[in-house]
């Protein structure tokens, strides 16, 4: 995904002369093209996530298109205040990425999980926030999310990350359906997707066929494709790498009180504790009961009961 | 736009914005007199002399980018806006009322001749850092002034900022230091340890002088001398007072948040021997 990333950002700002990019010192050799192409629009700003969003904010403030880079953890929480005030209250064209969100660095600790950034980012007012699920997501999205010119969050994997089929483009907005089915709606945001379809595969093995829908932007919510699901599926199951307060969960645990649909809402994801004991992000997946095979047997628990 | 005016004529300006920030504090039942009261010299040396400013057309390409950092403070921004014609005076008369255009802490959705928002504090000069490496990046000569509380130096953002501006050349930014010695509930120097700003700022790669921050016609000259080093980003660390001018306020930190009364009011017109613009 990052490759992605570093490809489709190197495109956009050859064709956008007014795009620069800020990092706090990270992506070691990912951004060579870009120097090499775009040169002084690429900018250290050091081991200073405040000065990094400071140098986006500015920047935009003097007419140009900004996106900051950093590890999710150290992107979101660390300069919070900075985006609130700086980039997100004055409405400014920043797009902040945050790299490895969730467990994707589960096994360097604390410091380096970020599964409060959709949280954080979606307490914001004017924030869009995108967390795209695969190399084909990112080229698609990034681009529509830079043309909004306002405050948005775009995350980006590790490397190699596999390619997923789908029925449909990414949409920036739009709740993306992957494989039409019945009864349940599996819905996830980001790489997690990855999992759904593992446990989508075994299932349709045994005619298990949920609805697969990726929600690439998790602000705002795509309500309307919701209310459209609502009328059709007997259970929604959420899979949602984020703490279990204010992810993609509870944007549609709110939407699902509000609107009064009837559908049981069920959710796959980490509780709401510090994942301590430097696990693999497979082995934390499996232990906290989120990953393909708390999948398979969720569904297919449901299925039965329909 | 530039005026060259007399010192009496700048000193008799500055008497006539501190009545209006009294006012203003008095009438919005707003305080942060002292830091509103420090700042005064530095703004007129700013707004009637030394920056390239326009009333008319506020986003005027050419024009110098100025922050105000210490939000709080915004009493003394108002008063010199309203004065230089940015918005009519009788406008004062909204401050930090319902839906104000001058709000109590500054808003650039409220007052768009502003550059950016200010009143959390520590986000002036990273802000200006960023500017200004966007107008170099464009070739453009505008220059960028952040003028910082002493107290908001406290921020370890300000010292990112610090250090980007020199990692980064940006001899088109200025910082002023506005060294008022009292903060919100101490003093500075307790506060911090009291090492110098000017060595810390030159430590950080910074030109940086210490001035009197309330002689105007040394401020002016230092203000002319910018860039003080071609290459480096410059600082001005301007001592000043607490509240100054008005002597029952001076160097306290009650006047940091306090509220004058009528009878404070009418004290301090008197002592100033002028009257509010407004």
């Amino acid at each position: 995904m990052r490759k992605a990333f570093a490809e489709t950002l190197t495109k956009i700002a050859i064709d956008n002369s007014r795009l620069a990019f800020v990092t706090g010192d990270l992506g070691f050799q990912v951004f060579d093209d870009f120097v090499k192409k775009c040169g002084p629009r690429y900018i250290n700003a050091g081991v200073a996530e405040a000065q990094m969003i400071y140098t986006a904010a500015g920047m935009a403030l003097e007419g140009w298109q900004t996106i900051a880079y950093s590890i999710a953890s150290f992107a979101t929480a660390r300069p919070f205040e900075q985006i609130r005030f700086c980039v997100d209250y004055p409405k400014l064209p920043v797009v902040l990425v945050g790299a490895g969100r969730g467990y994707t660095y589960a096994t360097s600790g604390v410091s380096h999980h970020a599964a409060d950034d959709i949280a954080l980012m979606s307490a914001l007012p004017n924030m869009t926030v995108v967390i795209p699920g695969d190399p084909g997501e990112i080229e698609q999205l990034l681009p529509q999310l830079v043309a909004l010119k306002a405050p948005g969050y775009f995350t980006v994997g590790r490397f190699g990350e596999p390619r997923f089929e789908a029925e449909e483009p990414a949409t920036l907005g739009k709740a993306r359906r992957i494989r039409s089915g019945s009864k349940i709606a599996v819905i996830s945001t980001g790489e997690i997707i990855n999992e759904v379809l593992a446990a989508a595969d075994v299932l349709r093995k045994e005619s298990i066929t949920p609805h697969i829908y990726q929600m690439h932007t998790v602000k705002p919510l795509d309500t309307h494709a919701l209310d459209n699901l609502s009328g059709e599926v007997r259970a929604f199951l959420i899979v949602d790498e984020h703490l279990p307060n204010g992810g993609l969960w509870s944007a549609i645990a709110s939407w699902s009180v509000l609107s009064g649909q009837r559908a049981r809402l069920i959710r796959l994801g980490p509780p709401d504790r510090y994942a301590l004991g430097n696990m693999q992000r497979d082995d934390l997946r499996e232990k906290l009961e989120y990953d393909r095979t708390a999948i398979i047997n969720k569904c297919r628990e449901i299925w039965k009961t329909l | 736009m530039k005026i060259k005016p007399s010192i009496d004529f700048f000193e008799k300006k500055a008497r006539e914005l501190r009545a209006t920030c009294v006012q203003l504090a008095h009438d919005g039942r707003e305080g942060h007199l002292n830091g509103a009261l420090s700042s005064v010299d530095l703004l007129i040396a700013l707004y009637y002399s030394w920056m390239n400013i326009d009333c008319v057309d506020v986003k005027n390409e050419k024009r110098d980018r100025f922050i105000f950092s210490k939000g709080h403070a915004c009493t003394s921004l108002y008063a010199a806006l309203a004065d230089r014609n940015f918005f009519p005076k009788k406008l004062l008369l909204e401050y930090a009322k319902n839906n104000s255009p001058l709000p109590s802490h500054p808003c650039i959705h409220a007052l768009p001749a502003l550059e950016a928002s200010s009143g959390s504090l520590g986000h002036g000069l990273g802000m200006a850092a960023g500017m200004a490496y966007g107008l170099k990046l464009d070739g453009k000569a505008a220059r960028v002034v952040a003028l910082l509380s002493d107290g908001e130096c406290n921020e370890g953002s300000i010292w990112e900022a610090a250090m980007f501006g020199a990692a980064k050349k940006l001899d088109n930014v200025l910082a002023i230091v506005d060294y008022n010695g009292v903060q919100s509930v101490g003093y500075t120097d307790e506060l911090t340890g009291g090492a110098s700003f000017e060595e810390k700022f030159r430590a950080f790669g910074w030109s940086a002088v210490t001035i009197n921050g309330h002689n105007i016609p040394e401020i002016i000259d230092t203000l002319e001398k910018f860039p003080f080093e071609l290459g480096k980003p410059s600082a001005i660390i301007a001592r000043t007072r607490a509240g100054a001018g008005i002597s029952f306020m001076e160097n306290q930190v009650l006047w940091h948040y306090r509220v004058p009364s009528k009878e404070d009011v009418d004290s301090a017109l008197k002592e100033l021997e002028a009257k509010p613009i407004y």
